[in-house]
């Protein structure tokens, strides 16, 4: 009985190594939360960096034009080029440099094979189809969903 | 000593552990908490309205009639106001406003308000200049008297060439609200969908903003340069007749397509809040934004046009029927005379048309009896709308036989009973009323072998970049292709015989002129007149059909053939320059090349 209570004794670890033990346990579940904080707070903060640049693309600064205003200098200088090419200023301008309307007795009409009149207005082009643009998964993905799909590609690279 | 060591000890880990147990129950409680969740629910989201830009207006060539330019809504944030008199007077000052006005405004903002509108739509130029004023302000921040003023940018209707083509495209009011042609017709497609959005709050449930399609755009049939040339050459032929108005209507026979619509009075639509200016309407004074579609008149002689196609359709006569004008006939026992009280003998049906008799084409009508006579006018559409896609259009009026026995009991209503005499006034266009564009789309049958098409000034829709290009609609077959070659041949030779002011060289013109009575209170004034002429061609392949009015001209001679035809071979003349249509005796050589 007395071998048996040496034997315990000897496997059974000192307190202070116990001790240890627990603290190491503590400092490193402190630790991983510690990572998780850290991780989300970068995830967060670079959302909200991303998500302010998105407003400032669409409002624009002092020091940047934003996409709203950019949309209204383009509207803006488009009717500036229509209203500096109306009917009127046009005329005036050839009047201007010797020009007169043309009258049908100086129009001399040949012909020409293969020419192909004026085609159709067609003003499909004057403006690019806006395809929706897909958002990026981390901006809307977990932590959780990130970790699985970092694994994943670590699996399947 | 150990003793007090381990009480401070344990009391300092007390603390912290309350401390950190009360931390979490704070956590928990804001988790919880229904009022809490409330207020995180009204602060999770902001709701944000987008109005997209109205869309933008072409002619056919794609040169640009109606876009877009930012102007500024002003207004001030009520908590920085130091001075409501300093406000009112930088209103009155910068942006016109009245003094007293703002000051009440002012006194008096809605409940809640923050920011109060005192002036929307002001020009860029105006509005940089007050804010260059704020910001380059000398002296001590609180005493900048603009401090207070804050602007926000949107896109406005701006109109580059000002009045050309005003009665067609209308504008649009500060209410973004179209008004008058094309801004009220599609106003709904222009104007594009606001869209309220929630947008989170919360930077980490972020969401994409959807798109916001802009307001379609739209491409019409009109042609700038010659939308440009009709304007003018009316706008001088109504200074020369001293005519009350003008109207001239550009139109391609086998499309519908309205190539150019110049009708007087004419606005610049920058200036739309004084419409009221250019078209007084004060209860004795009647000014239609848009008299080819939205005034009806009595058309007169180049109304035979239809009679004559129709009795020609049906039967009762033959280009070479002889009839004999003895300068009077008597129907429904009224006396019909010619417009000079004279007799032209033996006439065919050519030189009817030719002479303009109205003792031969009260005969023809008469001889096509009720029947036939109204159902081929119902079927030219006269009386009905044509449906073209301008605001305002009215019906004119046709009256028609089943009407002679409705129920009257004062003078107004009984003028507008049918009679046995209507039939043989209606045949010159007495006694019935159109619009323009009701003439041109019965008269395109006429040009466009005997199909009728609906006259129409939309070409194409611009959506999110594409293009939806319109196709011709056909309104009906009220006459044969035969039929409509052998009145546009008769109405060729009437021209090339009688109304040699209206000949364009190189070019064959079919065309018949008016010039017609106007309705008084009883009878007809002996005075006024309306001139009108309608023609077409080439003959032979009709590309276009011209249609002049020039309402009560005030001249010498106010005569269709004197006044009328000149405008119409004045257009016809800048038409075939400016859309490269060769002359006839070339085009015959280019076709057997």
């Amino acid at each position: 009985m007395e071998n048996i209570t040496q034997i315990v004794n000897k496997v059974k670890q000192a307190p202070w190594r116990v001790q240890r033990q627990w603290i190491g346990l503590l400092l490193l579940a402190i630790v991983m939360a510690a990572l998780v904080a850290g991780l989300s707070i970068n995830v967060t903060t670079r959302a909200a960096i991303n998500g302010r640049q998105v407003l400032m693309l669409t409002r624009g600064t002092e020091d940047m034009v934003g996409i709203d205003e950019n949309k209204q200098e383009n509207a803006a200088m488009e009717t500036e080029l229509a209203r500096l090419s109306a009917t009127e200023k046009m005329q005036a301008r050839a009047m201007a440099l010797g020009f007169h309307p043309a009258t049908s007795e100086e129009i001399t009409y040949i012909s020409v094979p293969g020419y192909v009149d004026n085609p159709p207005i067609n003003l499909t082009t004057r403006q690019a189809s806006l395809q929706p643009s897909v958002m990026k998964v981390e901006y809307s993905e977990t932590l959780f969903d990130w970790l699985t799909r970092k694994m994943a590609a670590g699996v399947n690279p | 000593m150990k003793f007090n060591l381990s009480w401070r000890y344990l009391v300092v880990a007390g603390l912290l552990g309350v401390f950190a147990l009360a931390v979490v129950f704070e956590i928990i409680h804001i988790q919880t908490d229904p009022e809490i969740k409330v207020l995180i629910g009204r602060s999770a989201n902001v709701v944000r309205y987008y109005y997209p830009p109205r869309g933008e207006i072409y002619d056919r060539q794609g040169r640009l009639l109606a876009g877009n330019v930012p102007v500024y809504e002003v207004g001030v944030t009520l908590e920085l106001i130091k001075d409501p008199i300093d406000i009112a007077d930088a209103a009155r000052k910068y942006l016109d406003r009245d003094y007293n006005e703002v000051l009440t405004l002012l006194a008096n903002p809605p409940e809640g308000a923050k920011f109060l509108r005192i002036a929307d739509y002001v020009s860029a130029v105006d509005a940089e200049v007050m804010i260059a004023d704020q910001e380059n302000w000398v002296g001590e921040p609180d005493e900048n008297p603009l401090a207070a003023f804050g602007f926000i940018a949107h896109l406005g209707r701006h109109y580059p060439e000002n009045d050309l083509a005003s009665n067609l495209l209308g504008f649009v009011t500060q209410e973004e609200f179209g008004y008058g042609g094309v801004e009220a017709k599609y106003n709904n497609l222009l104007s594009g969908i606001p869209v309220a959005l929630l947008i989170p709050t919360n930077p980490r449930r972020a969401v994409e903003l959807p798109e916001i399609p802009a307001g379609d755009s739209i491409i019409l049939t009109i042609d700038r340069e010659l939308q440009a040339a009709v304007q003018e050459i009316l706008n001088q032929a109504v200074l020369e007749t001293n005519s009350k108005s003008g109207t001239v209507v550009v139109m391609d026979p086998r499309t519908g397509e309205i190539l150019a619509l110049a009708t007087t009075p004419t606005m610049d639509l920058n200036d739309y809040r004084n419409v009221d200016q250019y078209f007084p309407n004060d209860g004795y004074t009647y000014t239609p934004f848009n008299r080819a579609v939205s005034q009806a008149y009595e058309p007169g002689s180049v109304f035979k046009v239809l009679t004559m196609a129709a009795a020609l359709d049906n039967g009762t006569v033959e280009p070479g029927t002889i009839i004999l004008d003895t300068g009077v006939f008597t129907y429904g026992g009224w006396d019909i005379y010619n417009y000079d009280r004279n007799a032209y003998g033996y006439q065919d049906m050519t030189g009817c048309l030719a002479h303009s008799l109205n003792v031969c084409l009260a005969q023809v009508s008469t001889r096509m009896g009720n029947d036939a006579f109204y159902s081929y006018m119902q079927r030219f559409g006269i009386g009905h709308l044509t449906g073209i896609d301008l605001a305002g259009e009215v019906p004119g009026r046709l009256k028609l036989p089943v009407e002679q026995d409705l129920p009257s009991s004062d003078p107004a209503a009984e003028s507008q009973k049918w009679y046995p005499v209507d039939l043989a006034t209606n045949s010159f266009g007495q006694g019935v009323s159109t619009t323009v564009i009701q003439m041109l789309m019965a008269a395109s049958a006429l040009a466009n072998d005997g199909q009728m098409v609906y006259p129409h000034v939309l070409y194409a829709t611009v959506q999110n970049g594409r293009q939806h290009t319109m196709s011709p609609q056909v309104a009906g077959n009220p006459i044969s292709a035969d039929t409509a070659h052998t009145i546009t041949e008769m109405l060729a030779v009437a021209v090339e015989t009688e109304t040699k002011r209206a000949l364009v060289d190189g070019y064959r013109i079919a065309g018949k002129t008016g010039t017609a009575q106007v309705p008084a209170d009883n009878g007809y004034s002996d005075t006024l007149t309306n001139a009108s002429f309608i023609g077409w061609g080439p003959a032979d392949d009709p590309q276009f059909m011209v249609y002049v009015w020039l309402e009560e001209p005030n001249t010498e001679f106010p005569w269709g053939s004197v006044i009328a035809a000149p405008v119409f071979r004045q257009v016809v003349e800048k038409m075939v320059v400016l859309f490269g249509i060769p002359p006839d005796a070339i085009r015959m050589q280019l076709a057997g090349h």
